[in-house]
């Protein structure tokens, strides 16, 4: 699939010497995966190497890079047509736009170009590799009836060309062609007697003589294919597959060489780097190997004793296979591509990309690329010996390869001619009008046909598909602020009960929605999910610090857990107990494993098969036993945060953890301005800060569930941490000299809200004030009944939970997600995502967006001429959203490239990735089990600011630049008071028409969603308008 | 009595379950319907609980009454009395089977629970269970085989749906080709098998296990043949368990083998597939009193699979390899306790071995997380940089991680010993055959290979 494509950047100028050969490895490095450690996973743009080109030319370019598929396949937008999800409107303005001054153009008096693309797009095209094609022609009665789609006044239309055709070809008597001839012999002249099937049967096979003979006099493009890795060349000629044998040596050594601490030897010589490492271990005897690994030992040694380094020996390989100086770089990179998983790990251990507990010195990349190019030339020449029965060289090999390319004749007029014949059928065109065309004609034709290529029409679906859903997004918000509005017109803002801050997760729209209908007299706000509080956290049962915080900042302040004072004892006492079981524990599962201890542990191991039943046929019973021991072996429930810092430093040392008051102050005034609730009369008696997480079983990409903002990790203590300073009295004070005034009445409270099971947690209840206890009573009932009904929206897309659940059920039901073992899909985590709100909730409060949107809090009245808070939750909101929402579309359009396919045979190794049972490239991205729902969209970001403001914000930001300039997203802003909209297209702001539809109404969530698992429209809802 | 016509009745139960659980599942796909997921498992988790209810019945009447030994008769299916041949179904309950079968169904129930949810969704499901239900069917078959033709006849289904299930992701090359490696090894343990059994019928007349190893139950049986014959015989029987078990030098399969779907994985090559082969060695373990030099050689090839599988293991940096290698340790141990003569001791320490195996390959997912857990509760980095490593390496140490890391070079070893010769025997075979029919019909003979594809036209196919 990998062919010569242009290389991104200007060649590298000298193609050789050791310099030259490292920046090639280098420059090829970038096209590699950049997923780290599975244990901090990452959403990040998959394509993110090509960010700087426009998206369609991008994906197009991981095409051909990577053998990856660009859109979804052809059948999946066309049954997305069926079902309304495309429609004809949308594919006609696509087109229009996509086309612009062409679209009018005449095709030879055929139609326009728009009009046969177009009929292309409504009517499937089959064309497919030649086998497929035979087999249409063979099995289906395509030359027989008319394709179903195609209306009766156009059959009827060719019907008649056919007629008139024969009727004026019996009239002159004159012979057209041999092959025309061939046709009326093959009918029988008989053709008074023809009934209306034999007509069409006669219509369609002279259609496709035509076509044929006119495609004919029109040469094909010779699409010459040049092999630069000699595995593509070797695949073609002979069908061996040389990377299987060298791929099976190489992952079992990387896997060894990156291995965090899984195996118990250790890999010898190690930290002298890849080459030397290989080169010590293999240039052992080989005394009974594989045997197109002869002779290597012999060749390393070589290697050694000369003191070649890896640079030389790369340029060594290059040389025996023959590479043109031309295709240096991209045999390089291909040659890295090849086992672009292994490649990538190496790469990001070897830049220090996360903390690892084995780093590996650098160099290793360079090392891997001349180990696999010596390995290939060992099994080139293997290749050989088995074609040919003598050993030769490598080139030589290469060169009786070419030789032996056999010369492929694919069915090039026929697959031409049968595109055109299915487009003759769709449009209507008649025998006659095609026969009077001129070569030429044939050769505009054909071309018209080849350059709205598969790839094209995917392309087209695919914005048509983008269009409906942002067309409908925006119309619901346009007619939401209208009526929105008129409610805020009519009514006066009262205080409200209570506040409640979550992060801006597209999980959390669906929990803010209820609350909100919950209890209407409730206001709710999004943030980075970090609150503002980036920091490193140990927690009491912990014995490390891990950075809590987005990855793009390294913290300084150090936050810890602390179990109160009292229970100190306990607590040691406790530590105590968990070191002797976690050591046991360790012990036995690693001495399960060996020789005598396996004895031991296999014949006590009948005992194992307690839990094992339990955990599999009574998950929920075995976490509630798991839950009660641990609650012997874990701290005491009673912790604080050790949050003030005493020195002058910040450190993970006793006295340097923590802020120091005026750090907590900005923390809290960077927030409060961020929501925009900085105004006495803004805050509500009750202030609950809610931190995200979620937590499943047997799931190595467990981190990629919780909190993006958070490292990957769980974003209770930020909360937490953030509702304590913003309660300390100090802290307060200095707030109010920078201009945010907190009433005195004002607590916040900490909270973490699971989004796999659906529960929240209260952090610190002990120091709320009597006075505030039935506020919190009032908040925490809504919260139960929001999280409940939480659960019940989100069953509706498990397959497993019964479309009639209850929400109490639907609580349980997800619930055992959590706690089953063998659960694959313990949440859809991000699946459907498609849009990011940026602005006041007032006007999207009440809409129903399917748990599909980001919801960030931004209130553009309280932001200073030079939009910088704006600025500053773009720099966060526009990178970290469309980097989830673009690491989904990639994983669904292709999750066996860009994703890392079924979770099934997921296998973990070295304790940093996974890979499909125990020797494949190791697996990048997201698994096909987490985006099976997903609907790939590029994301629509709606923001309540002005054009003006955001051009400035891309000028500044060249991230925000590229991704809008891109198109990588969609970008409209919108003004809720005269609810007005303009869309960013082809680098300029222009006003979006309104189409007058608005949404439909719904009193509650649950009525938009009842009996329904598919993506939903737009709803508004009226409960969460009866606001007091 | 009443007893004879209940302990028949519950031992047509106990093998007609997943004989009926097979039929549930495969007559629909036959005939074109497709049972829902709910249905599929609902039928599994059915046959399972009634097959282990009634052997679990067994086992107490026989605990009750005292019986050793109950057979199950199902009478002669094909017989060739002119060639002394007879295919005898028949089924024994004796301290050997009964533990085994309830051990069948205890780990394929919880299994086949675990993957009714894993596999949700799953474009497979059907065939998968189909082909697990192929399994269960497979190991109750062999469990209780009473005849060495009954035995033969689980262990191939055992065979077939470990292979199908190895090439699980026929979407992708790599299963599909371990699959066949496995079907391949799996064949010459077969064909040692059938020798061994064709031996035993010329020996003793029948494949009965009661004729071979006299009538008293097991494992008190004494062996009805002499020295020679139960060497020859018990080699065959050796080859074939070791190719099954994946003991030395075939051990190159296990690790192949892991490319199905976890659950599979698990339950195959942790739990019972891969003791089969030493189930086989016990049912035949009184062989072994007649002769010394076949309970030597058992004795040999387990402590060498043993010493193998620990090294191995030693080395491998993921997590199902390094189960799958603990796995063949305990099995050359408990391979080494069956030559030694402690057949109890080797029957609990299989089933042990098997249910904390499944277990741990259930759990493999889990991995990362127990390690974070484990650092946390221990306070330090469990896999951190060890202390006082050791910064030269000897060349003894550097051979024997090679060693581990290449699997001991079985893989190697049987492609260029076996494989290799095997296809050049055959394609010189071919260049001699073309050879000939060239000479003979005076020009190329091979009209194939001439044809070129897609050489007619579109329209002449139609």
């Amino acid at each position: 699939m990998e062919r010569t494509t242009d290389s991104l950047t200007k060649m590298v100028s000298d193609d050789s010497g050791p310099e030259a050969i490292r920046k090639l490895v280098e420059h090829a490095a970038h096209l590699l995966p950049s997923q780290g450690p599975i244990e901090v996973f990452v959403h990040h743009n998959t394509l993110h190497a090509f960010e700087d080109l426009p998206f369609h030319e991008a994906v197009k370019l991981g095409l051909a890079r990577y053998g990856a598929q660009p859109y979804l396949l052809e059948q999946e937008y066309r049954q997305l047509f069926r079902k309304g999800r495309i429609t004809d409107e949308d594919l006609r303005a696509v087109l229009k736009e996509d086309l612009g001054q062409q679209d009018q153009e005449r095709i030879n008096g055929l139609g326009t170009r728009g009009q046969i693309r177009l009929a292309m797009l409504r009517h499937p095209v089959h064309v497919g590799p030649d086998a497929e094609l035979k087999w249409i022609v063979a099995e289906t009665d395509a030359l027989e009836r008319f394709h179903s789609e195609v209306p009766q006044d156009l059959r009827d239309r060719v019907v008649v060309g056919a007629k008139e055709w024969l009727r004026s070809r019996q009239a002159t008597e004159r012979s057209t062609s041999a092959d025309l001839d061939g046709l009326l012999v093959k009918f029988g002249r008989k053709y008074e007697e023809w009934g209306e099937n034999a007509w069409e049967a006669f219509s369609l096979h002279l259609l496709w003589r035509i076509c044929r003979t006119g495609i004919q006099s029109t040469p094909p493009r010779i699409a010459s294919v040049r092999y630069v890795r000699p595995r593509d060349l070797l695949l073609k000629a002979f069908g061996d597959d040389i990377d299987q044998d060298v791929h099976d040596l190489l992952i079992r050594f990387c896997a060894a060489y990156v291995d965090q601490g899984y195996s118990d030897w250790e890999l010898p010589t190690r930290d002298k780097g890849f080459y030397e490492a290989f080169l010590t271990l293999y240039t052992q005897s080989n005394w009974c190997a594989d045997r197109w690994t002869r002779g290597l030992s012999q060749e390393l040694r070589r290697l050694q004793a000369s003191g070649v380094t890896p640079e030389a020996s790369i340029e060594e390989s290059i040389r025996d296979l023959g590479v043109p100086d031309d295709d240096r770089e991209e045999f390089v990179t291909q040659t890295l591509l090849g086992l672009r998983g292994w490649a990538g790990m190496i790469w990001q251990l070897e830049s220090g990309a996360g903390p690892v507990v084995h780093s590996i010195p650098s160099g290793s990349l360079l090392g891997l690329v001349a180990i696999q190019l010596i390995l290939e030339r060992f099994a080139i020449v293997d290749v050989g010996f088995d074609k040919t029965g003598r050993r030769s060289g490598a080139g030589d090999v290469l060169q009786f390869a070419q030789r032996k390319l056999s010369e492929q004749r694919p069915l090039n007029i026929e697959r031409r001619a049968f595109l055109l014949f299915q487009a003759a059928q769709t449009l209507g065109w008649q025998p006659q009008q095609l026969l009077a065309l001129t070569n030429d004609q044939w050769k505009e034709l054909d071309a018209e046909a080849e350059a709205f290529s598969a790839l094209e029409r995917r392309r087209i679906y695919h914005e048509a598909f983008e269009r409906k859903y942002r067309r409908e997004a925006l119309d619901a918000f346009i007619s939401h602020t209208q009526s929105f509005d008129e409610i805020s017109a009519r009514q006066k803002p009262h205080r409200p009960d209570f506040q409640v801050l979550t992060c801006i997760d597209d999980r959390e729209e669906s929990f803010r929605r209820h609350l909100e209908e919950t209890h209407p007299a409730c206001e709710t706000f999004g943030a980075a999910g970090f609150f503002a509080v980036a920091i490193y956290y140990r927690g009491a049962a912990d014995s490390f610090y891990q950075p809590l915080c987005p990855n793009v900042i390294t913290p300084r302040h150090y936050v810890q857990e602390d179990v109160g004072y009292t229970f100190e004892g306990m607590h040691l006492e406790r530590a105590e107990l968990r070191r002797r079981l976690g050591l046991a524990s360790h012990a036995f599962h690693m001495r399960s494993r060996t020789f005598l201890g396996g004895i031991f542990t296999g014949i006590i191991g009948s005992l194992a098969t307690a839990p094992l039943v339990a955990s599999v046929l009574f998950p929920h019973l075995t976490a509630r036993i798991r839950k009660h021991l641990g609650s012997l072996v874990q701290p005491p429930p009673v912790t604080t945060l050790q949050l003030e810092r005493y020195q002058e430093e910040p450190g993970p040392e006793n006295g340097h953890v923590g802020f120091s008051c005026e750090e907590m102050a900005s923390v809290v005034i960077r927030l409060l301005q961020d929501i925009g609730v900085t105004k006495p009369d803004a805050f509500s008696r009750l202030f609950v800060v809610c931190g995200h997480g979620s937590s499943s079983l047997n799931n190595p990409h467990e981190s990629a569930y919780c909190c993006g903002a958070c490292a990957g990790k769980r974003g209770g203590p930020n909360a937490r941490a953030f509702a304590k300073m913003a309660n300390d009295w100090r802290v307060r004070t200095l707030v109010k000299q920078a201009g945010v005034s907190i009433p005195d009445d004002t607590v916040f409270v900490g909270a973490y809200h699971n989004t796999c099971d659906d529960s929240v947690v209260f952090f610190d209840l002990d120091s709320l004030p009597p006075s505030h206890h039935d506020d919190f009573e009032a908040a925490r009932e809504a919260i139960e009944e929001a999280r409940r009904r939480n659960a019940h929206e989100r069953c509706r897309r498990f397959d497993s939970a019964p479309l009639t659940i209850s929400p109490q059920e639907a609580v349980r039901h997800v619930e055992a997600r959590a706690q089953d073992i063998s659960q694959a899909r313990p949440e859809y985590n991000h699946a459907t995502n498609a849009l990011c709100v940026v602005g006041r909730r007032d006007w999207s409060r009440g809409l129903f967006l399917d748990r599909r949107s980001f919801l960030t809090s931004y209130d553009p009245a309280q932001d200073d001429d030079r939009h910088s808070i704006l600025a500053r939750i773009l720099a966060a909101a526009i990178p970290v959203c469309a980097g989830i929402n673009l690491e989904y579309y990639f994983s669904r359009v292709d999750h066996a490239v860009y994703g890392s396919g079924s979770k099934l045979p997921h296998n973990i190794v070295s304790l940093l990735g996974v890979m499909e049972g125990t020797a494949s490239d190791l697996r990048t991205g997201l698994y096909q089990q987490m985006v099976e729902i997903h609907e790939p969209l590029r994301i629509l970001f709606v923001i309540e600011s002005t054009p003006e403001a955001l051009l400035s914000i891309m000028q500044d930001n060249p991230t925000i630049g590229r991704l809008c300039r891109g198109d990588w997203i969609h970008l409209a802003v919108i003004q809720p008071t005269d609810s007005t909209v303009q869309v960013f297209r082809n680098g300029q702001f222009e006003p979006y028409e309104f189409n007058g539809a608005a949404p439909r109404t719904a009193s509650f969530s649950r009525d938009c969603y009842r009996g329904c698992r598919d993506n939903l429209p737009f709803f508004s809802i009226t409960a969460t308008e009866e606001r007091q | 009595m009443m007893v004879e016509p209940i302990l028949h009745a519950l031992g047509v139960v106990v093998v007609g379950s997943p004989v009926v659980l097979l039929t549930a599942l495969g007559l629909p796909l036959l005939i074109g319907i497709r049972l829902s997921e709910t249905v599929q498992s609902r039928l599994m988790k059915g046959s399972v609980v009634a097959g282990l209810t009634a052997a679990v019945c067994i086992l107490g009447v026989m605990l009750v009454t005292g019986s050793r030994h109950v057979p199950i008769e199902f009478g002669n299916w094909a017989s060739i009395p002119q060639e002394h041949f007879h295919f005898h179904l028949k089924f024994v309950f004796d301290r050997l089977s009964v533990p085994f079968v309830i051990l069948s169904f205890v780990l394929c129930g919880t299994v086949g629970a675990f993957a009714s949810v894993y596999l949700h969704r799953d474009r497979g499901f059907r065939r998968f269970f189909l082909l697990y239900a192929l399994f269960q069917l497979g190991m109750v078959v062999s469990a209780l085989a009473g005849t060495i033709e009954t035995l033969f006849f689980g262990w191939e289904l055992v065979g077939l749906s470990s292979a199908l299930l190895v090439a699980y992701f026929h979407e992708r090359p790599a299963p599909v080709r371990n699959g066949l490696r496995v079907w391949s090894i799996y064949r010459i343990a077969d064909a040692a098998f059938l020798i061994a059994a064709l031996t035993l019928h010329h020996l003793t007349g029948g494949g009965d296990f009661d004729g071979l190893m006299g009538s008293g139950p097991w494992p008190d049986g004494v062996a009805a043949i002499d020295s020679t014959s139960a060497l020859l015989v018990g080699l065959l029987l050796l080859l074939a368990a070791a190719g099954k078990s994946g003991m030395v030098p075939f051990s190159g399969w296990i690790p192949r083998a892991m490319e199905g779907p976890t659950p599979s994985s698990a339950v195959f090559y942790g739990a019972l597939s891969v003791h089969l082969g030493v189930f086989l060695l016990l049912r035949v373990s009184p062989l072994l009193d007649a002769s010394v030099l076949l309970r030597v050689a058992v004795v040999v090839l387990g402590l060498v699979t043993a010493i193998f599988g620990a090294t191995a293991c030693r080395v491998q940096s993921d997590v199902k390899n390094a189960l799958a290698y603990a796995s063949l340790t305990q099995v050359g141990i408990i391979t080494v306790e069956i030559g030694l003569g402690l057949q109890y001791v080797a029957l609990i320490h299989m089933i042990g071995h098997a249910c904390l195996r499944t277990f741990q390959l259930l759990r493999a997912p889990s991995v990362l997380k127990d390690y974070r857990m484990l650092e946390n509760a221990v306070g330090s980095s469990l896999s951190g940089d060890k202390a006082g490593r050791s910064q030269s390496t000897s060349s003894l140490q550097l051979w024997l991680y090679r060693f581990a890391l290449e699997r001991g070079f079985l893989d190697a070893f049987l492609n260029v010993w076996i494989v290799d010769p095997f296809l050049f025997a055959f394609r010189s075979f071919d260049s001699l055959e073309r050879r000939w029919t060239s000479l003979l019909s005076g020009g190329e003979s091979r009209e194939s290979d001439r044809l070129a594809p897609y050489e007619d036209s579109l329209e002449d196919v139609a």
